[in-house]
């Protein structure tokens, strides 16, 4: 199962990797991004390494 | 020779090139890109003596990153490559200016972090979606009052003045509800900012004056409305930002006065500019623009070859604060690097055909927005809304656009920007 790991530290909440996916990630009202899914279904893990890519704060992993 | 014609990196002398020389930001673009082109090449970290401003003392000097790789290895490293002694200018912040300007973009953690935490939330993706409705109803009246104007006289128009600059500055207002007759004065304060001391946008022959009087204007007016929106809240972003808390933080006054003139300067001219010089590069590839028209699906697409293509913000800036080593390039504690995003942005190690507008362009990872790193622009998810919107309505409601004479260009090295863009609309759809 892949899972997905967020590096805290390092987030911005700049709320890319949500525009993506929006079924995994979400910023809240606090503006911290919550995981949804920790283990993203099968149709989502394209989606999922394409917000890895894109995060300008380099503060996603999939551990797959 | 039309300014787009390519030039031939080989024709520079290298050791003549200087980016500190105000005169060098009037050459045409082709020549820009061929100086950069050549520094990329033959000396990817290039020396250069900090240009002179009036009444400061010249500082020590600056390397300039042309690289793509080597500028977002930089912007990565925000430990080691810091913003808190500037971002936006060559010289360190000046004491008097740093109250009004000292914002998150010229900060480090921790307080960089706090800040961007409380303010990223009000633009998300999702909180976005609220605005759309406005982006399109914004767009919509901005073009036909300039058709209604357009049509009043022989049918000509500036692209800058009414169809660029009215499309952000009207959205970021509407979005922080700042009432309409204060607007005039928004307008003119974050060009003061923004001008990098161009005479013919500022009045005052004092640069730094200016931009001092400009900085409390501005906050003045948000100090108003913050307190007016703790008694009556509405549903605007001053409203958010009056509440917003974060582990039960919230920002001071004056960090809402500051963070408003940073969205101010920073989502105007950058957005301003990427419409003009959109368009101006639309009408140079009459094919990209045909091709791009007759499909919306290109939209996302072609908005990112745009910012790519077009680079709004030239160089953001950063200082190292250790001794180290990137790439094989040495560096000391307190040196200052410029990272010319306008220069990686044609870095043909990443981009194939870098020197051609491909609105289909993919891959196409650049970093007109910033390298990966904690700073990267705030307001890009509404960005690339605004110029998406915009292009589009513009095909569908002004098809008969046409540029019809040379750009007057800023003399900036920061802001890629244009002064005037002459046009007219033809009647004929
Ligand atoms: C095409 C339009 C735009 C371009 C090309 C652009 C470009 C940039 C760049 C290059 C940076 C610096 C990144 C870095 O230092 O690593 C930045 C930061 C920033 N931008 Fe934008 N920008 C645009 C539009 C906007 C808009 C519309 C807004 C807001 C309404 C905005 C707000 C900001 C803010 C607040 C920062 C500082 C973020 C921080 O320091 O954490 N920008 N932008
Ligand atoms: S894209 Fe990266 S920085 Fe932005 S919210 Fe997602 S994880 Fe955080």
């Amino acid at each position: 199962m892949s899972r997905v790991q967020v590096d805290r530290e390092r987030c911005v909440g700049s709320g890319v990797c949500e525009s993506i996916v929006p079924e995994v990630f979400e910023i809240d009202d606090d503006g911290v991004l919550q995981v949804l899914r920790q283990e993203p279904p099968a149709d989502d893990l394209d989606g999922v390494r394409d917000a890895v890519q894109s995060c300008p704060a380099r503060a996603l992993v999939l551990a797959e | 020779m039309s300014v787009n014609t390519p030039v031939d990196p080989a024709q520079f002398d290298i050791e003549a090139i200087d980016l500190s020389d105000r005169d060098f930001w009037a050459e045409p673009p082709a020549v820009r890109h061929a100086v950069f082109d050549k520094l990329r090449a033959e000396r990817p970290f290039a020396f250069f003596d900090e240009p002179t401003m009036e009444g400061m003392e010249p500082g020590p000097g600056y390397w300039a990153v042309t690289r793509l790789a080597d500028l977002d290895a930089i912007s990565a490293q925000p430990a080691v490559f810091c913003s808190g002694q500037g971002a936006v200018s060559i010289q360190d912040i000046p004491a008097d200016l740093s109250e009004f300007y000292g914002s998150m973009i010229s900060m480090d953690d921790p307080r960089h972090a706090r800040i961007r935490r409380i303010v990223a939330k009000t633009f998300t993706p999702r909180m976005l979606e609220q605005v759309v409705d406005s982006v399109v109803g914004i767009v919509d009246d901005v073009l036909a009052e300039a058709r209604a104007k357009a049509e009043a006289g022989d049918g000509s128009l500036d692209v800058v003045a009414d169809i660029a600059a009215p499309i952000p500055l009207r959205i970021i207002c509407d979005m922080m509800g700042v009432p309409e007759q204060d607007r005039e004065l928004v307008l003119n304060a974050s060009n003061t900012i923004l001008s990098g001391g161009d005479p013919e946008l500022t009045d005052e022959a004092d640069p730094l004056t200016a931009l001092i009087e400009a900085g409390m204007n501005m906050a003045a007016l948000m100090e108003r409305l913050a307190a007016e929106r703790i008694e009556n809240p509405t549903d605007d972003l001053t409203t958010a930002l009056v509440n917003s808390e974060v582990d039960g933080e919230k920002l001071t006054h004056q960090e809402i006065a500051s963070f408003f003139i940073l969205l101010l300067v920073a989502g105007n001219e950058t957005t301003r500019t990427a419409i003009a010089q959109g368009l101006l590069a639309l009408s140079e590839n009459p094919e990209q623009r045909a091709r791009w028209m007759a499909d919306p699906s290109m939209d996302k697409a072609a908005v990112e070859e745009v910012v790519r293509y077009v680079s709004p913000v030239t160089w953001m800036r950063r200082t190292a604060t250790q001794d180290g080593e990137l790439n094989g390039h040495s560096f000391k504690e307190g040196d200052k690097f410029l990272l010319f995003y306008a220069a990686a942005n044609r870095d043909p190690e990443s981009f194939e055909n870098p020197h051609a507008l491909d609105l289909g362009r993919s891959p196409n990872n650049h970093v007109g927005f910033g390298g990966h790193g904690p700073h990267f622009c705030l307001g890009a998810h509404l960005a690339r809304r605004e110029l998406a919107v915009t292009f589009r309505r513009l095909f569908e409601v002004c098809p008969d656009l046409e540029i019809t004479g040379e750009p007057a260009r800023l003399r900036s090295s920061f802001v890629n920007g244009l002064k005037r863009l002459p046009a007219r609309l033809t009647g004929q759809r």
